[in-house]
Parts: C-alpha cells; sequence; structure tokens
C-alpha cells in the first residue's frame, strides 16, 4: 500500500503543488510536470464533454417518468476520475471551484477518496485559511507539508 | 453491464472502425442537414441536449482519439516504458483500451459497472480482427478510411460477442 504522490492543479490548468511521497513514480523535471499539468487539464475538459448516449441528458430526460425530473441535484458530468494503469492508479478529486487533487496511488490502494477528501481538508485547513497565500499561485505552506506527511506516513501506508 | 460504443485506431491514428450501441437522441437528427464542410462551430447551427453539445460521430472519433493519446503517454511518461494505461472512469461512463504491439488501438466504452476489459479487447484482437480482417486476402494492408474492417463476418463476430461475452 503506497501513496506514490500528490499534485494540485488550480482552476486555470496550473500546477501549484507537488509532492512525492514515495518513489516508484519516474523522475520528472518540473518544467514536465507543468507540461503534464496542462495536458491533465485539457484532457479532463475533454473527457467530460465525451458523454455517451445512452447516459446523455436528453436521452434520461425523455425515457425518465416526469416526477423523477425533479431530483434537487442533478447528476453532473465529473469528467476523469479514476485512471487505470499497470503500475499505478490516478484518482482525481475535483472541488467545487475547479482545483484538482491529484493522487498517485498503487492500483491496489483502497479507500483513497477518503485519503484525497482529508487531504483537501489539509487543504482548506493550512493553504486556503493561510493570510500570507495568494489564491491560484503555488503553494508554499511549511505547516500544509507537514500535515500532509504526517497524515500520509502515519495512517495510509 | 452495458457496453456503449467500441472504437479501432490504427497506428497512423486514423478510426479505421467504429461502433454504437445505443441510438442517438433525436435532438441530433437536425444535424444532418448542415453542410458537413463547416468545420468551425456556430452557435446557432449545433445542436444542444441538456445544456451539452452533441458531438457527431466523427468528432467523438476523434476526442476519444485525443484523449487516449494523452492518457497513454501520460502513464508512459510516469511509469516507464512499459507501464500501460488500461482504464479511466467517470461518473458516467468507463473508457477501456488494449494497444497491440503492432500499435492498434482497441476502445471499448462501457457503463461505470464493468470490470477490467482488457482480456475481452485482447479477444477482440486475437479472435475477431485478425481472423477476419488480417487474414481476409481481399482486405488491403493498411486501412485507410475503414477499407476491409467492417465486414460482414467481423461486424457478425463483434456482435454476437458483446451481446453473450459482455451483456451478461
Amino acid at each position: 500500500m503506497v501513496v506514490f504522490a500528490l499534485l494540485i492543479i488550480s482552476k486555470a490548468g496550473g500546477l501549484i503543488y507537488n509532492r512525492e511521497f514515495n518513489a516508484g513514480l519516474a523522475k520528472l523535471s518540473s518544467n514536465d510536470l507543468l507540461i503534464l499539468a496542462g495536458t491533465f487539464h485539457g484532457v479532463h475538459a475533454i473527457t467530460r464533454s465525451l458523454a455517451p448516449v445512452a447516459t446523455h441528458p436528453a436521452n434520461r430526460l425523455s425515457s425518465a417518468p416526469p416526477s423523477s425530473i425533479a431530483a434537487p441535484f442533478p447528476l453532473r458530468p465529473t469528467g476523469l476520475e479514476v485512471l487505470e494503469s499497470s503500475h499505478f492508479r490516478l484518482t482525481c478529486f475535483q472541488t467545487v471551484t475547479g482545483t484538482k487533487f491529484l493522487l498517485f496511488t498503487e492500483p491496489s490502494q483502497p479507500n483513497v477518496d477518503v485519503v484525497i477528501k482529508r487531504i483537501y481538508e489539509l487543504y482548506a485547513d493550512f493553504v486556503m485559511k493561510n493570510p500570507f497565500y495568494t489564491i491560484e499561485m503555488p503553494v508554499r505552506c511549511q505547516k500544509f507539508d507537514g500535515a500532509l506527511d504526517g497524515y500520509i506516513k502515519g495512517n495510509v501506508r | 453491464m452495458t457496453v456503449y460504443s467500441f472504437y479501432i485506431f490504427d497506428r497512423h491514428t486514423e478510426c479505421i472502425y467504429s461502433r454504437r450501441w445505443h441510438a442517438r437522441p433525436t435532438s441530433s437528427t437536425a444535424k444532418n442537414a448542415r453542410p458537413q464542410s463547416s468545420s468551425t462551430i456556430t452557435s446557432n447551427g449545433e445542436s444542444t441536449a441538456g445544456g451539452r453539445r452533441v458531438l457527431s460521430k466523427e468528432d467523438d472519433a476523434k476526442l476519444i482519439f485525443g484523449t487516449i493519446f494523452s492518457l497513454r503517454n501520460l502513464a508512459q511518461r510516469l511509469g516507464g516504458e512499459e507501464n500501460n494505461f488500461i482504464s479511466y472512469r467517470t461518473n458516467e461512463y468507463k473508457l477501456h483500451y488494449y494497444e497491440t504491439p503492432t500499435r492498434i488501438k482497441f476502445v471499448m466504452v462501457t457503463d461505470t459497472k464493468m470490470n477490467n476489459l482488457r482480456v475481452a479487447l485482447h479477444q477482440i484482437w486475437a479472435n475477431l480482427y485478425v481472423e477476419y480482417v488480417v487474414k481476409n486476402p481481399l482486405s488491403p494492408q493498411e486501412h485507410a478510411g475503414g477499407v476491409g474492417v467492417a465486414n460482414e463476418l467481423f461486424e457478425e463476430g463483434l456482435e454476437r460477442f458483446v451481446s453473450t461475452v459482455l451483456a451478461t
């Protein structure tokens, strides 16, 4: 059970935080990481628009009885959530404001959504509540680093 | 367990076969009347459904190729050369991917509850594509524009495979 790395992508597609917890992924230069984040941002937008026809809102509305349309929160397309490859699994969590948390884990890691929610909480506590942090800018907060280390090394592994 | 669509891309990035198992939404039928030459997106000529644009079959295939190409490169760059991109999932669908050593790419889009289809895609390649397309003496070596892939035996076999193996 290994968590490899965490990336945070701003809503504009820029990489604002990257952290490696365990070795296992290829070493990338910071430039390559920026390219990777930008590519992922674009692909994420494409995957959201690629709805298969059967789940398309037009089809769903026509087949569903009229009473069920008035659901309080209609299902919104999320874009890529989990990517599986033979060496790692990438879980993407997008906040309501569009910030994306990318967590690279082993393919067999359980409960990744719990881990990623907890990381989001840490981000809210130590980055968003930091008065010296400018929004949409790279995250440089020692407390956040420390809390992440403590959580990942203490609980996940 | 539902299979939505299936695509084959050749090594020249061209979509040589595509198949959908669900009817397109009715709003998109008006799109056929539109002239095909316009490649730019006009705001009034597009058919929309539920606030989203309904993509034509060709646009869909191009977007899917762009997606799998980027994700495959991402997986290889992060995990090394022998790391294979297997699948990705959104809250609406799951896309399965299999690439042969000759870089023919097989893509299947299913609902989110489907298990890993890598083996199934490998079987489609080995038992249907190789048997009915590659070994067909009348089929050209390169399938530019999809020539030679959509023959009767292959389509029948694919139909049978999807309805028996994957529908359970």
